[in-house]
């Protein structure tokens, strides 16, 4: 892992979050050559043309998003960054925010550009209120130095950053939903079509993106895209944020580049499991996504296309380690809680099945479960999966069926025991 | 039509629109797609779940409600996905339901209960302890919520944004918590407020007048015309046991789409309730006596013959055929004597203005364009009646002195009247001051019709049967015009219709018959009259 970083380029330096350090390492200077030296077209085409897809979790190809929203349109145009970080494990884009937060605006000035929008709004997790602060000093500042403003580098391109704190929803991290609360509105996501790419933010074209996809624009600018293209794999270019938390040695946010060694990863560069104990399972890319078991993740590289070749996803990247001495019933039962208190309730199979996912697992992790009780889970996911109106629905469907699936003997010995059989405590 | 599209629909083809929905282009072949959000007066919403179908090509069931044709497009809403689908939504929404049927007043009427029978009949898997909600919460004057019931859809929500744009609901709270609520807890109480009930599909939203009356299979259900106001809207009068039970809109886009307005809705307690009128009076010394049919209807035709200057007020509630009728009969007796239609005017705010016209005379339209009309209209007969320019009176079906706050001037100038024949269904303070009382019907018992205040011509089916005692005031006027020795041979309602067709230019070329349960444009279109 001794890859050039990337997204990680300026954290530990100190006052990396000050426009003064952030300038001092060529901080802007991309910014200033998209408004002096290219066309919106020409940006979204060197965006397309680096392979930089969405670091949010559904890993959609950037450029592209950008291109569908329509230039002949009269309405006003929006771009927003999605920084309603709350996948359960993933803490990257919280350390770009308070660490180099310039970087995120500076994306969030290129993608705007690209897009033609004049208006361009930081969503940010209501809970992180030392980031919400900082990413306000540092709009205050981008707009004293006049990155931000009217009449920037002496062009006609006008643009506003506009930081909104959300109120704490996980579900407003969704980008239709999002949406629906920056317009003042209930966190709900929005029925699709239309898409936010013609019918968003106050029913006009909107972009949202995610923090590390936008901090990762000023290097593709400065550097060019063939750069960021010669890393990665053939379909998973550049470089990525991974979050590790769990039994790990040395848990943190990592850089990577596309296709590293999963395996490697864990035990070369994070440390391995800690005090001598075996590794029992892997979540590769946040809650939302199933978790691998030890000898899934042996040939697993860490871009889009290896891990779902394993039968999980990349997802935001949030890699969560569990050893040997974690109840996987208590771990599923964990995770089924969380999404049932974040359903929305917008739609049938998810506001009712989560909860009823939840409660099963709650009374197999309490001695109580039934027989029967783990076909039913898996046919309660089954009947979730694909029918709801955003992605939550499948977030809180696949993890509770791969634990199951993937650890059955495990839940079926919690139910015959009417105990946990692993954990001591 | 705009571009067609041919589509098929699990494998028959369909020739539909461009922009249609699959919902509506499979319900204009008869495919019913079940649905309990989807309305087709409100946004899409998409939250239910329960029209999901399969498109040939596409990975994931879509739903019909948002899905838009396209040319080629296969439609399955018959697939074993899309039935197992429809099963799984069914038990999801019914796993935290109360299953209260024997005594949800939805019963009989519910989608929960409908669809449950067609796409699941299967035993509940639930067995962990059901999320509990409000009860019998009190939402406004005629709306009351259940938040165990409450299935979502937000249909009602949407109805307060959309139509009466007055926004007193919303969702609150999150997950299985998730219900409905009044927004900042301002009670929903506009004028249209009750048709939130009438788009609930299951039995969270009930009507506090209605509820827990009449089991609703019991209930006879009858076509008919809103007696509220010109506006003529299509209604369902619902009966139990001869008692009106209800109104429900019934929908027509050309008047009222799928609504009612409250006042409409509840308008049938005034007009029908009281003590009923069950034979003909006559004044004798020390008051008014009960007196035979032949001996009453001879009094009235004395009086009014004997009067020096006469007027004839009828409701507008009276019937273009009854009308048409007393207009005769005037003209028979009382030749050149001023006739009106009572007709007040009321401010009416923007969400009134809905549905609602300034009036509370459904046929005024139709009486004068029938004769019943004098110079300077309704107020100046009125002006005249209490200045006394006229020593007799016939008044038909109006309350002049209670109801319509005519007052003690006018009881005064009633009073003095040498003559007054007051028909009506029960003792006003009007009837009291008449010399001869002729007990009639209300519009529930009757069969006609009546035209809007936009010119429409639309029936009138008797929903109830009048008391014994009582006449049909189509009925009354002819046995008058008999005795005055104008034989007419009417036996209906419709053979009335038909003579006033052949009469009055306006109604030219209309058959009663084809008036239907839609009603007919007059032409001359949407001119207003007042």
């Amino acid at each position: 892992m001794t890859m050039e970083k990337l997204l990680l380029r300026n954290i530990g330096v100190t006052d990396s979050h000050t426009l003064a350090v952030y300038q001092s390492r060529g901080g802007y200077h991309s910014w200033e050559k998209v408004v002096r030296n290219m066309k919106p077209a020409e940006l979204i085409e060197e965006v397309k043309a680096s392979g930089l897809r969405g670091r949010g979790g559904a890993g959609f190809p950037t450029g592209m998003k950008w291109s569908f929203v329509p230039k002949d349109s009269p309405k006003p145009k929006y771009l927003v960054c999605n920084a309603d970080e709350s996948e359960p494990g993933t803490f990257k884009d919280r350390l770009l925010i308070e660490q180099d937060p310039h970087a995120i605006i500076e994306g969030t000035l290129i993608a705007a550009y690209a897009i033609q929008s004049h208006t361009a709004f930081i969503y940010i997790r209501g809970e992180l209120v030392a980031g919400a602060k900082i990413l306000e000093r540092t709009v205050e500042e981008a707009c004293q130095a006049r990155f931000i403003g009217k009449n920037i580098f002496g062009s006609s391109y006008n643009l506003d950053v506009i930081v909104h704190r959300g109120a704490g929803a996980y579900i407003c991290g969704e980008e239709t939903a999002l949406l629906s609360s920056l317009e003042g509105g209930r966190g709900w996501p929005k029925v699709k079509p239309p898409f936010p790419a013609t019918h968003g933010l106050f029913g006009c074209p909107t972009v949202v993106n995610n923090v590390e996809t936008l901090a990762a624009l000023p290097w593709i600018i400065e550097r060019g895209a063939a750069a960021y293209a010669a890393m990665g794999t053939e379909k998973s270019k550049g470089t990525k944020l991974f979050s590790v938390s769990g039994h790990i040695s040395r848990p943190g946010v990592y850089e990577l580049e596309m296709g590293y060694p999963l395996k490697k990863f864990l035990e070369k560069d994070c440390g391995g499991v800690p005090n001598g104990r075996k590794l029992k399972g892997v979540i590769p890319g946040g809650g939302s996504m199933p978790v691998l078991r030890p000898e899934e993740i042996e040939k697993v590289n860490l871009d889009y296309e290896s891990v779902q070749a394993a039968g999980s996803m990349l997802g935001s990247g949030g890699v969560i380690v569990m050893d040997e001495t974690t109840c996987m019933v208590r771990a599923a039962s964990n995770l089924a809680r969380f999404y049932a208190h974040e359903s929305c309730g917008q739609c049938s199979p998810c506001r009712e099945g989560c909860h009823w996912m939840e409660k099963i697992f709650h009374r197999i992790e309490l001695g109580e479960g039934q027989t029967g009780d783990l076909d039913l889970i898996l046919n309660i996911s089954g009947n979730i999966m694909g029918n709801t109106i955003c992605p939550f629905g499948d977030a809180a469907a696949m993890p509770a069926a791969a634990f199951i699936k993937k650890f059955r003997d495990e839940f079926e010995a919690h139910i015959a025991e009417k105990r946990c059989t692993v954990s001591t405590q | 039509m705009m571009d067609p599209v041919k589509i098929t629909i699990d494998g028959k083809e369909v020739i539909t629109a461009k922009g249609k929905t699959v919902i509506q282009a499979a319900a204009e072949v008869g495919v019913a797609i079940p649905h309990y959000c989807y309305h087709s007066k409100l946004s899409i919403a998409g939250n239910c779940r329960m029209c999901l179908v399969e498109i040939e090509k596409m990975p994931k069931l879509q739903i019909a409600c948002n899905t838009q044709v396209a040319e080629g497009m296969g439609v399955l809403t018959q697939s074993p996905k899309v039935l197992a689908v429809r099963k799984a939504v069914m038990e999801f929404l019914l796993i935290n339901h109360p299953v209260d049927c024997p005594i949800c007043d939805q019963a009989g009427e519910c989608q929960l209960q409908n669809y449950y029978m067609e796409h699941n009949r299967e035993a509940s898997r639930f067995e962990v302890g059901k999320q509990h909600d409000r009860k019998k919460t009190i939402f406004g004057p005629n709306v009351i919520f259940d938040g165990e019931r409450c299935i979502k859809c937000t249909r009602c929500v949407r109805f307060c944004q959309e139509i009466t744009k007055t926004n007193e609901l919303a969702v609150i709270n999150r997950g299985d918590h998730s219900t409905i609520a009044l927004f900042n807890d301002r009670m929903l109480d506009n004028p249209l407020s009750a048709n939130v009930v009438d788009i609930c599909p299951v039995g969270a939203l009930t009507d506090r007048d209605f509820r827990f009356k009449v089991r609703v299979w019991y209930l006879q259900k009858t076509p008919s015309v809103c007696p509220g106001c010109s506006t003529g809207c299509n209604i369902s009068v619902e009966t139990y046991q001869n008692q009106i039970a209800r109104f429900k809109p019934r929908i027509n886009d050309a008047v009222n789409s799928h609504w009612i307005c409250d006042e409409g809705r509840y308008c049938f307690h005034e007009l029908t309730g009281g003590e009923r009128l069950t034979t003909p009076m006559i004044r004798q010394e020390g008051g008014l006596v009960p007196a035979t049919w032949e001996d009453a209807l001879q009094a009235v035709l004395a009086g009014l013959r004997s009067a020096k200057a006469a007027a004839g007020i009828v409701t507008g509630r009276s019937t273009n055929e009854e009308t048409f009728l007393f207009a005769r009969l005037m003209k028979k007796l009382r030749p050149g004597s001023p006739l009106e239609v009572c007709y007040q005017e009321r401010e009416l705010n923007e969400t009134q203005k809905i549905l609602m016209s300034p009036d509370r005379s459904p046929n005024f339209r139709g009486a004068r364009d029938l004769g019943v009309r004098s110079n300077g209209g309704y107020a100046s007969l009125l002006q005249k009646l209490l200045a006394g320019d006229f020593s007799a009176a016939y008044v038909v079906g109006e309350d002049l002195v209670g109801a319509n706050g005519g007052g003690e001037r006018l009881r005064a100038a009633l009073q003095k009247l040498s003559f007054l024949v007051v028909q009506d269904i029960r003792l006003s303070e009007t009837t009291k001051l008449a010399h001869v009382v002729l007990p009639a019907t209300h519009f529930g018992e009757k069969e006609g019709t009546y035209t809007s205040r936009k010119g429409r011509v639309q029936k009138l089916n008797a929903a109830v049967i009048a008391p014994e005692g009582a006449l049909q005031d189509w009925q009354i006027f002819l046995r008058l015009l008999d005795l005055a020795g104008e034989k007419l041979s009417y036996a209906t309602p419709a053979q009335i219709f038909q003579a006033l067709a052949g009469e009055v230019a306006l109604y030219q070329g209309i058959s009663y018959a084809t008036i239907g349960d839609q009603g007919i444009q007059l032409g001359g279109g949407d001119v207003e009259q007042s």
